[in-house]
């Protein structure tokens, strides 16, 4: 069970009063003391289970969406075409994408790597990378959509909050489909579980007006891996082997 | 070249390989105790789905009966390493079988010849 903020956190409001303290140094050294006092997220994380809850039952009924009526009859066709056979993106390889990706990635780990002016966030699911920028933001005319967006972040004491946009339309979200207006923010934060070992929570916040009516909010939580290691996902090889054999019964026909 | 064929044409351009297709949705997941034993033919730890090839001998006679199974980044963490299952050997899957009942199933478990489990 989450009981307390993390010692992180505690280290960090110290660090704040200190460095508040410390204005009068200058700048340079209170922008030192702040950096230090971030959280870490550096590591591998896997999906979270409350001690002693059951595992989550796959397909279990979700709460309906507030969807607008031209957003339901898009998601209606596609899964009409698609419920039959079951087929998923995942299936032909193609990555979750966001809000998929930062909500569960299908239940695989995911390594976070952090540095001063990005977080490097590797889904081990499709080895889905999606790079969440602190420094400089990219320029407008050099974004273009993709399936886990542009994303740039900042911190808010010990809190990384995240602002991800230039989404495709996708209607093949498994649980929050969206169109290319969505905005999605994250909140990350760090906590301690009664034994010492570190969770990470990401509410996020889903605002997108082609497709809902209000925004949509979720929680996910990760703990804390050391010593896994994320694995290779490699996943188009056989149909890669598939292909060369296909091309070598056609050279053996002629 | 006729319409019909030209439409047949690119509706085949735009199907992907068939090994790349792959949906769970053919088995019912919601029995996880059948068990099927038989010899390895095939045994292709991939993503997102493995694929498993038992000869298998019972009423219906011999035959190779094709099956799926987690990927192989959920079977190495269940336990799965290389060169634990080869061809020829006797094993056994707890596999959820297809709803239409024809041969085939989703391999939730794979016990090799030495007894491992993953």
């Amino acid at each position: 069970m989450l009981v307390r903020t993390h010692l992180w956190g505690q280290f960090m409001r110290e660090s704040w009063l200190s460095a508040r303290s410390a204005v009068a140094l200058g700048g340079l050294l209170l922008a030192g003391v702040a950096a230090a006092a971030r959280p870490d997220f550096t590591g591998v994380w896997g999906v979270y289970r409350e001690p002693g809850a059951a595992a989550p039952q796959r397909g279990a009924p979700q709460p309906a969406l507030p969807l607008k009526p031209e957003a339901k009859a898009k998601i209606d066709a596609y899964h009409a075409l698609v419920d039959k056979s079951g087929d998923t993106p995942g299936g032909f390889c193609l990555g979750t994408g966001m809000p998929g990706s930062m909500l569960g990635s299908g239940g695989y780990p995911m390594e976070i790597v952090q540095h001063d002016k990005m977080l490097v966030v590797v889904y081990e699911a499709h080895t889905e990378v999606r790079h969440i920028y602190l420094g400089e933001r990219a320029k407008e005319q050099d974004l273009f959509p993709d399936r886990n967006g542009y994303s740039f972040g900042r911190w808010e004491g010990d809190k990384l909050i995240v602002e991800t946009t230039h989404l495709k339309e996708a209607v093949d979200q498994a649980r929050y489909p969206h169109s290319d207006q969505a905005k999605i923010v994250e909140e990350y934060r760090l906590v301690s579980n009664d034994d010492g070992s570190k969770v990470l929570i990401a509410n996020m916040t889903l605002t997108d007006p082609a497709f809902y009516t209000q925004p949509i909010k979720s929680e996910k939580k990760w703990q804390y891996q050391p010593g896994v290691r994320l694995l290779p996902y490699e996943c188009t090889e056989p149909a890669w082997e598939a292909h060369l054999e296909e091309l070598a019964n056609k050279k053996g026909a002629h | 070249m006729t319409k019909s064929l030209l439409a047949l044409l690119y509706a085949a351009a735009l199907t992907p390989p068939a090994l790349a297709h792959h949906s769970a949705a053919r088995f019912d997941l919601t029995i996880r105790d059948h068990t099927v034993t038989g010899i390895v033919k095939e045994f292709h730890p991939a993503n997102p789905h493995t694929k498993i090839v038992l000869e298998i001998a019972d009423d219906k006679g011999k035959r190779d009966v094709e099956f799926e199974g987690h990927s192989l980044n959920n079977y190495y963490r269940a336990g799965w390493r290389e060169g634990m299952v080869k061809l020829g050997d006797k094993i056994t899957l707890y596999a959820a079988p297809t709803k239409d009942g024809t041969d085939g199933g989703y391999a939730l478990e794979v016990v090799a010849a030495d007894g491992t489990r993953f």
